[in-house]
């Protein structure tokens, strides 16, 4: 039988598969949590701080839940349309607006689970729930409200769409590349969404109910499906992974603020009892002021790194608390991102899930391999106090952190200065797109933390990381990453990230593009390349291949619930 | 390895060889670095290679974006008045361009026709003045594209060379000439790189705490500098400036650029001086045979209206090299 592209030599100089033997995947996946996260203490008040904003009833009940506090449900659906006849569109948004799940809904039930959780000591908490939210592009608002409200919002890139700027995000020009945007599956020109519902559900019996309801009422107002997505998480022990095995979504930005009036009573729970209670809600977790992700909230100061500055003012007034929603379809090429992998490996003499580990910046578990850089750690990687604790430039001090019961503390070797990225090297994924403590092309540290974006996205179609003898049939399905993020600037955050880090060789910091999502074309050529780390003079390698291709998407807008009656529906 | 006698950036041979003006140079550059904390010791320093040899490491780049942050943030809210803001010009400079990359745009009937940059310093000019005056006429006729470029137009009432003389202002670009609110000059530069160890703080262990504890200027450059040298100097390193010790741009990046009929652009950028990867002077200007002009180019489906909204696709470096101490 040929050798797969994927073949590799393990420790024991056995020729194995690696994506059919993919370690983290052959471990069962740890039944109980090890220590009470949170409970229903939030944290305690830093003296002197600055006073975070609170996010009262009104606000709460108004701000759409994937925002904050994010759905993170296991099974997701997509659903993009295309608006009718506009009264009827209108019609069923006043059908669909008392259906919507408020950040308020959210995040009882997140306290809830947690709280249930921690009484249990398991994840397996008998608590369920099925969620809704929407969004708008700019043409959307332009047909239920007005051109002038649409013309009315300041972002640019909104206005444009994600058509318009997906040559700019890196995307193939080549008409009969996959990632075209002609060939998207919905998203490209003369096929972009103007509505994109969300659904989410912890059960996927309920989640199938709630989207044949909504889809019930197409025929009724003039709904046109453009696409369909159900989103999945990966099952067993890969769950939370995406689907080149790595787990994902594990650094996520802390937003600022109270849920009420009570000092200690933050959305994003606080854990840090030390100086750094300032700046970070748990270890690696930045706390960010909350007009990052919501319009018209007070944003981040772009000089300091704890107060805050005046909230954005450039969009219709109905619009505050909104937040700009980005979604990428990106189809994922598993065999093309492990085989690049092993092959290098191969040449380089590296293990191939160390090559891959570097390439993200992680191990698949999540573990950082500042941290670990010999090998994949599952332990750490499930520790959320810890998996996040990390900086790039200097030695990484352990936390102070409040008392959890059953919680052993984070006795993992801490993260070494690693300012040359010989460890984690430049290009790393992680390292491209959050740079943390290191400066960047923008200067300043604090600068980074006005790229944030809040990821909210999904693993669609099915594994086939740690599948033994996978079919033809499973190879040629579909899989990748429903990608989603909020943002209250597309430009300045998302865009951003993308163009300006992952799509450079050069920029935040030099050593070559992003080998994950980054996307390069210059005059007809589509090469990248990383510089390995090797003494003085880095490996130079060349990337011909490409993994993740866009397939689909759009730029959206979630306003507040009640702007959903009261004046798009109106 | 022997000890380093500084070249002139980009290697330029503008004076002719044997000309005192090589020597002046290094010497220039041999002052600009002792004239900082050279010799700081502890746990790293600054040093200077022309006095002393360390076991190289590693080289780093430090890279930044050549559109003005600080009129960025001046502007969050309205990128299109930002670029508007960046490319205006007083008679006397490029004000705003503060970022070690200066540029000037030329239009006809409204629309950008070329746009030049150059991250060439103002000491290299005076200096190369004051040994190769000719030399300096000679070339200022090429770059500006003007043959009646004449000396007197290069100096002062003192007859010393100006910078701010009419053909690196008002009716033209050579190089750097900002002076306000921060000097876009190489000693600036070298200030900000070999000041970066005297940033050392016993409280700042990380560049979160190091950003509290000093102040940083709003733009990109400064900060880049100081907190990264100052960052290897945490580290224990032995750090200095690459050389050929200048500014250079390092890059562009003209991806999601596209022509009128929407396809993408060609490579439109001219090296002038220096070379791809860390040039001097790069002119952006579309040939003649492709039938249309710079401000009919979009980026992200953008007409370009400004030369900074290229200039914030440009990328500027300042090179560094990190060692350890030889016994």
């Amino acid at each position: 039988m040929a050798a797969k592209s994927t073949d590799t030599k393990n420790m024991a100089g056995e020729v194995v598969n690696i994506l059919e033997h993919f370690p983290i995947a052959e471990q069962a996946p740890p039944s109980k949590v090890s220590f009470s996260a949170t409970g229903a203490h939030f944290g305690e008040v830093v003296p002197d701080a600055e006073e975070e904003p609170v996010f009262d009833r009104a606000a709460r009940k108004g701000i759409q839940g994937n925002i904050i506090p994010g759905f993170r449900k296991d099974y997701q659906y997509f659903l993009f349309y295309e608006l009718g006849e506009i009264s009827a569109a209108k019609r069923w948004l006043q059908w669909l607006a008392p259906l919507i799940t408020s950040m308020d809904d959210a995040l009882a039930f997140v306290r809830s689970y947690r709280a249930l959780r921690d009484r249990l000591g398991s994840k397996d908490v008998p608590l369920k729930a099925t969620w809704l939210n929407i969004a708008f592009s700019c043409g959307a608002i332009a047909k239920l409200v007005s051109p002038e409200d649409a013309e009315a919002f300041g972002d640019q890139s909104f206005r444009q769409g994600l058509a318009e700027r997906s040559g700019f995000l890196g995307d193939p020009t080549a008409e009969k590349a996959e990632g075209n945007r002609q060939n998207w599956v919905v998203g490209g020109p003369g096929k972009e969404a103007d509505v994109l519902v969300i659904v989410a559900a912890d059960d996927p019996a309920d989640l199938a109910a709630w989207v044949r309801k909504i889809r019930g009422k197409e025929d009724e107002h003039g709904l046109k499906l453009l696409f369909e997505q159900q989103g999945e998480a990966l099952p067993g022990p890969l769950r939370g992974h995406e689907h080149f095995g790595f787990k994902d979504g594990v650094s996520q930005p802390g937003v600022r603020g109270r849920a009420s009036a009570a000092p200690t009573d933050f959305i994003t729970p606080r854990y840090l009892t030390d100086d750094r209670a300032r700046l970070f809600a748990k270890p690696g977790q930045p706390l960010i002021w909350p007009g990052e992700f919501l319009l018209g909230e007070r944003r981040q100061n772009p000089e300091d790194l704890y107060a805050s500055a005046d909230p954005a003012g450039n969009f219709p007034k109905w619009a505050a608390r909104g937040s700009y929603l980005v979604c990428r379809r990106l189809r994922q090429d598993v065999r093309a991102f492990w085989g690049f992998a092993a092959q290098q490996a191969a040449a380089l003499g590296v293990p191939p899930e160390k090559l891959a580990s570097m390439l993200v910046g992680r191990w698949p578990s999540g573990a950082p391999i500042l941290r670990v850089s010999a090998a994949d750690n599952p332990v750490l990687g499930a520790d959320e106090m810890a998996n996040n604790h990390f900086l790039f430039d200097d030695d990484t001090r352990p936390s102070a952190l409040r008392p959890m019961p059953g919680y052993p503390g984070d006795a993992h070797p801490q993260a070494g200065a690693d300012v040359l990225g010989q460890v984690c090297p430049h290009f790393a994924h992680i390292r491209k797109v959050n740079p943390r403590d290191s400066t960047t092309d923008l200067g300043k540290t604090g600068d980074t933390l006005l790229r944030a974006i809040l990821r909210r996205g999904i693993a669609f179609g099915p594994p086939v990381v740690g599948v033994k003898k996978p079919r033809p049939k499973l190879w040629k399905q579909e899989r990748g990453l429903m990608f989603v993020s909020y943002q209250s600037s597309i430009e300045d955050q998302f865009e951003f990230l993308v163009r300006r880090w992952s799509n450079s060789a050069l920029q935040p910091n030099v050593g070559g593009h992003d080998p994950v999502i980054g996307q390069h074309e210059a005059y007809g050529s589509r090469e990248r390349f990383i510089d390995f780390p090797h003494g003085r003079k880095p490996a130079r390698i060349a990337i011909n291949a490409e993994w993740v291709i866009p397939t689909g998407g759009g730029y959206f807008f979630s306003p507040p619930i009640e702007a959903i009656a009261e004046v798009l529906g109106i | 390895m022997p000890l380093t006698r500084f070249d002139t950036p980009g290697n330029l041979r503008d004076a002719p060889p044997g000309s005192p003006f090589y020597d002046a140079w290094h010497r220039k550059i041999d002052g600009l670095i002792d004239n900082g904390n050279v010799g700081s010791g502890g746990v790293g320093e600054i040093y200077n290679p022309a006095r002393k040899d360390v076991d190289v490491i590693a080289e780093r780049s430090l890279v930044w974006m050549g559109f003005p942050r600080r009129v960025v943030f001046d502007h969050r809210d309205d990128r299109p008045e930002a670029f508007r803001v960046a490319d205006l010009r007083t008679e006397e400079d490029r004000e705003k361009q503060e970022e070690y990359l200066e540029w000037r745009a030329i239009r006809q009937d409204g629309k950008i026709t070329k746009v030049t940059f150059t991250t060439e310093t103002p000491e290299y000019w005076k200096l190369l003045f004051e040994e190769e005056p000719d030399t300096v006429v000679c070339l200022y006729r090429n770059l500006v594209g003007d043959p009646g470029v004449v000396k007197e137009d290069l100096v002062d009432s003192a007859g010393v060379y100006d910078k701010h003389n009419p053909w690196n202002t008002t009716r033209g670009i050579v190089h750097l000439n900002v002076i306000s609110p921060l000097d876009n000059t190489l000693d600036a530069a070298v200030r900000l790189a070999v000041g970066s160890a005297g940033l050392r703080n016993p409280h700042s262990l990380d560049n979160y705490e190091l950003q509290e504890n000093t102040s940083q200027p709003p733009t990109s450059a400064d900060p880049r500098v100081t907190m990264d040298g100052n960052t290897l100097v945490r580290r224990g390193l032995s750090v200095t400036l690459r050389e050929p010790v200048g500014l250079y741009i390092a890059g562009w990046d003209d991806t999601g650029w596209t022509k009128p009929d929407g396809s993408p652009v060609g490579n439109y950028w001219c090296v002038v001086r220096g070379r791809s990867g860390a040039a001097l002077r790069v002119e952006y200007e579309v040939p003649k045979e492709e039938g249309f002009v710079v401000g009919d180019i979009r980026i992200g489906g953008r007409p370009i209206e400004f030369g900074g909204q290229i200039a914030e696709h440009v990328t500027v470096m300042i090179g560094g090299i990190a060692g350890t101490p030889r016994p």
